[in-house]
Formats: C-alpha cells, sequence, structure tokens
C-alpha cells in the first residue's frame, strides 16, 4: 500500500509531497490502523471540494490531498486533527526519515 | 461629476467639495451594496485614523489560539524576537494605512490588531485567519521564521483590509487579485519605512524566509515574476509576468499566489514608469481602487484594470501621466482595459 501526502497552498504556495510505500506485512500491519482510523467516507475527494467547504476567509492556510491505496481525502489543514493528523504527521515523519 | 470633483480653481471650489461629498456618498453606497464584509458607516471614511491596539499572544508551539499575551500597546520589549518582530510589524502595517491612505486600522473603524507567534511545530507559514494574524517558526530546513519579513507581515495584515473593503474571493483571477493587494501593500510597507524610492527597492516579498540552504531571493519578485527562486528542491518560481504565459491550474485555489505575478507586475511598471515613491500615486490609485466600494468580489484582471485606470482618472484626470502609466502597465501584461 502506498500513502502520499500532498500539502499545497501557503504564503508560499509551494507544494510538498511525503510518501511511504507499506510493502511489507510488517509495515502493512503498523499502517493499516492508522489509515482505517479516518473517516474517509465523510471529507471532500479533491481539493477544490475541500476548498469550497471552508467557511469564512482563510487566505493563505494549507491543503492536504491524502492517498492511501485507493482512498481519497482532500482537507483544510485547520480539519487535519484526530486520525488525520496522526496520518499525515506519520506519514511525514516516515518520510523525512526514508529520506 | 468626478470632472467637477477636480476642479481646483476658487471659483469651482464651492461646486468641486459638492461634488466629492456627493462621489464620496455614492462610493459608501456602493460599499454598503457590494461589501460582503462588515460595512464601514460612511462617517468613518472621514474619521481621523487613531493609534493601533497591537497584542502579540504566543502559541508556545501548540496550535490553540490565539495563546498566551505576551505583548501589548506600549509595552516594552518582551525579549522574544518573533513576537517583538510581529509587534514593529504590525506598528510599520497600520502607519503605513493611517498616513498616507487615512485608514483607521485594518477595518477602517479602529479594528485591534492582534497576531500569534511560535504557532504549531516547524510551521513554515504564516496566514490572517479572518480576526487575526498567525505566524509560524519555519523547519529551520527550507523556511526561518516568518515575522522575519516586513512584506509577509504587510501582505498578512493586507487580507483583513481586503476582507473589510472590496471582499475579493480567494478563488481564480479574484483570489489572485487578492494575493496581489497584499503583495502591493506588503511591499508598499516595506518601501515606506525604509524610505525608498521606486527604483532602490527590491521588490522583493518574504526576503530573508530562506534558509541559506535555499537557491532563492524571496518568495516572490514584483518585478520580475517567476525570477525569486529557482532551486533544486523547491522547483522554479512558477509566477507568469503576462498574460501570455497565465497558469491554469485547479491547485492553489486556482493559482492564487501564481497568477497573481500578473497585477503585481502591473503595478510594478506602473510605479517604475512615475518614479519617486509608490506609495504616492500608484499606491493611491491602488488603495482607491481596492476600497473605493465599486470593485466586485469576484473580480477577473481585466475588470481590475479598468477600476485601476478609472480611479487614476478620477484621481488625477483622464490623459494626466498618472493614467497613461497604468493603462501602460496593463498593456505590457496582456491584460486588455
Amino acid at each position: 500500500m502506498k500513502i502520499s501526502v500532498e500539502r499545497t497552498g501557503g504564503i508560499a504556495a509551494l507544494t510538498r509531497v511525503w510518501t511511504v510505500t507499506a510493502d511489507t506485512a510488517r509495515a502493512r500491519n503498523q499502517w493499516q490502523p492508522i489509515v482505517e482510523a479516518c473517516p474517509w467516507d465523510a471529507v471532500p475527494k479533491t481539493v477544490r471540494a475541500a476548498a469550497a467547504a471552508v467557511e469564512g476567509s482563510q487566505p493563505d492556510r494549507f491543503f492536504y490531498a491524502i492517498r492511501a491505496g485507493q482512498r481519497r481525502a482532500a482537507l483544510p489543514e485547520q480539519s487535519v486533527t484526530g486520525p488525520w493528523r496522526v496520518l499525515v504527521d506519520s506519514t511525514r515523519a516516515a518520510s523525512e526519515d526514508s529520506g | 461629476m468626478r470632472r467637477l470633483a477636480r476642479q481646483d480653481a476658487p471659483e469651482f471650489s464651492v461646486a468641486a467639495r459638492a461634488a466629492k461629498e456627493a462621489l464620496s456618498h455614492v462610493r459608501s453606497f456602493q460599499s454598503a451594496r457590494t461589501a460582503p464584509g462588515p460595512v464601514v458607516p460612511p462617517g468613518l471614511r472621514d474619521v481621523q485614523p487613531g493609534p493601533p491596539v497591537r497584542s502579540i499572544y504566543d502559541a508556545g508551539g501548540s496550535e490553540t489560539l490565539p495563546g498566551k499575551l505576551v505583548r501589548k500597546e506600549g509595552d516594552p520589549e518582551s525579549g522574544d524576537v518573533a513576537a517583538d518582530e510581529a509587534y514593529v510589524g504590525l506598528g510599520h502595517t497600520h502607519r503605513l494605512f493611517a498616513d498616507i491612505f487615512g485608514r483607521n486600522s485594518i477595518d477602517g473603524a479602529g479594528l485591534p490588531l492582534d497576531a500569534t507567534v511560535h504557532f504549531g511545530k516547524l510551521y513554515d507559514n504564516a496566514f490572517w485567519d479572518g480576526r487575526q494574524m498567525v505566524f509560524g517558526d519555519g523547519d529551520g530546513q527550507v523556511f526561518e521564521r516568518f515575522t522575519r519579513s516586513l512584506s509577509v507581515i504587510g501582505h498578512e495584515l493586507t487580507h483583513g483590509v481586503t476582507q473589510f473593503s472590496a471582499g475579493l474571493a480567494y478563488r481564480n483571477q479574484a483570489g489572485a487579485l487578492n494575493e496581489s493587494m497584499s503583495d502591493v501593500f506588503g511591499a508598499l510597507v516595506e518601501q515606506y519605512v525604509k524610505k525608498q524610492p521606486v527604483s532602490k527597492a527590491s521588490w522583493l516579498i518574504g526576503e530573508g524566509l530562506f534558509t541559506p540552504q535555499v537557491q532563492g531571493s524571496a518568495l516572490r519578485s514584483m518585478k520580475a515574476p517567476g525570477t525569486a527562486y529557482d532551486d533544486d528542491v523547491l522547483g522554479k518560481d512558477p509566477q507568469p509576468d503576462s498574460m501570455d504565459s497565465y497558469v491554469r491550474t485547479s491547485a492553489d485555489n486556482g493559482g492564487v499566489h501564481i497568477n497573481s505575478g500578473i497585477p503585481n507586475r502591473a503595478f510594478y511598471l506602473t510605479a517604475e514608469s512615475l518614479g519617486g515613491n509608490a506609495w504616492e500615486a500608484p499606491g493611491r490609485i491602488w488603495y482607491e481602487t481596492l476600497t473605493g466600494g465599486s470593485l466586485p468580489a469576484t473580480a477577473t484582471f481585466r475588470v481590475f484594470a479598468r477600476a485601476t485606470a478609472a480611479a487614476a482618472v478620477e484621481l488625477f484626470g483622464s490623459g494626466s501621466t498618472e493614467h497613461d502609466a497604468v493603462r501602460k502597465a496593463w498593456e505590457t501584461v496582456k491584460v486588455k482595459v
């Protein structure tokens, strides 16, 4: 299973991508619960839809596009909380460790 | 009426004053009709700007706003570099809008200026959340702390000014104009503090934010969009410098930080053509366009360009040097006026 987190927006508008490939049984066992904990069906699938759902004016904020296997999610940074935050932070940390 | 309002001759002074007042009322009415944010009563446009009322908070690495108050208006330096930079930067930004444009804080009605520093862990961003400014410390690899750049502090506060005036939508061309307003007045804050004329200014946004490891001088260049950085890891500055290279994308709210290069350059070209200080005639034209009340929230580049030309005519007269400079600037970036 490949997991990727793409962060766009921000005042600098620099796109950053962090990826992790869980291709061993041990890695899949480690990542599966983190991925399964996220409510994939309750959030927008595209950054455009996520941006349209943001209430009020919040210029210069980040957006996250998250993929895990066939699943897709897009969230403004202020919605990256709870299990989403665990998934994003874990992916970023693992990606930076491997890089 | 606009022609009448510009009359300087004594015999026209009463009529000119009456016309100016009438136009002011029209603008206030238009503002009330189109502005999506809180509406400033017409009388407040004439209120003398008050001093800033600043409060700087420390989030201590959390993402909870506003955090702990570390310096309020009139307090001595806190000893925290980011908090003190934010305090000073807010003051400089308030002073540009008050001294030069007669604006009483962000909302035109004396809104207190709140900012939070040390937001999040290794957070490489700064933003306006609709009520206050927020600054991260940077990740130390690509970015330093975001309060280092006065143009960035001015940029964030100007998002507030836009929210309380034209209310430009944060998507596609209107969003790129929203971003451009923040870059224009962010650059002007820096130039006004340094007393830099057009020719001496860097026209860079976010100079000093990148760590020495990054091949780049700033986030954006208003003078030469697309040239601010070219780095192995970050890639090349993607900003276009005219409509010929306009970027169509769904990312970044439709490229709001990318296509802002086009109106940014139009402002620079206007200022370059006029010389002197950019916060004077060019700044007045852009400020009047943003706050005059007739700019729609969904303005395109063309609508905005026409509005700047109309503001130049209103302020300086048809066929004036300023009017010509504005028209030629938009022509150069391939936006039809």
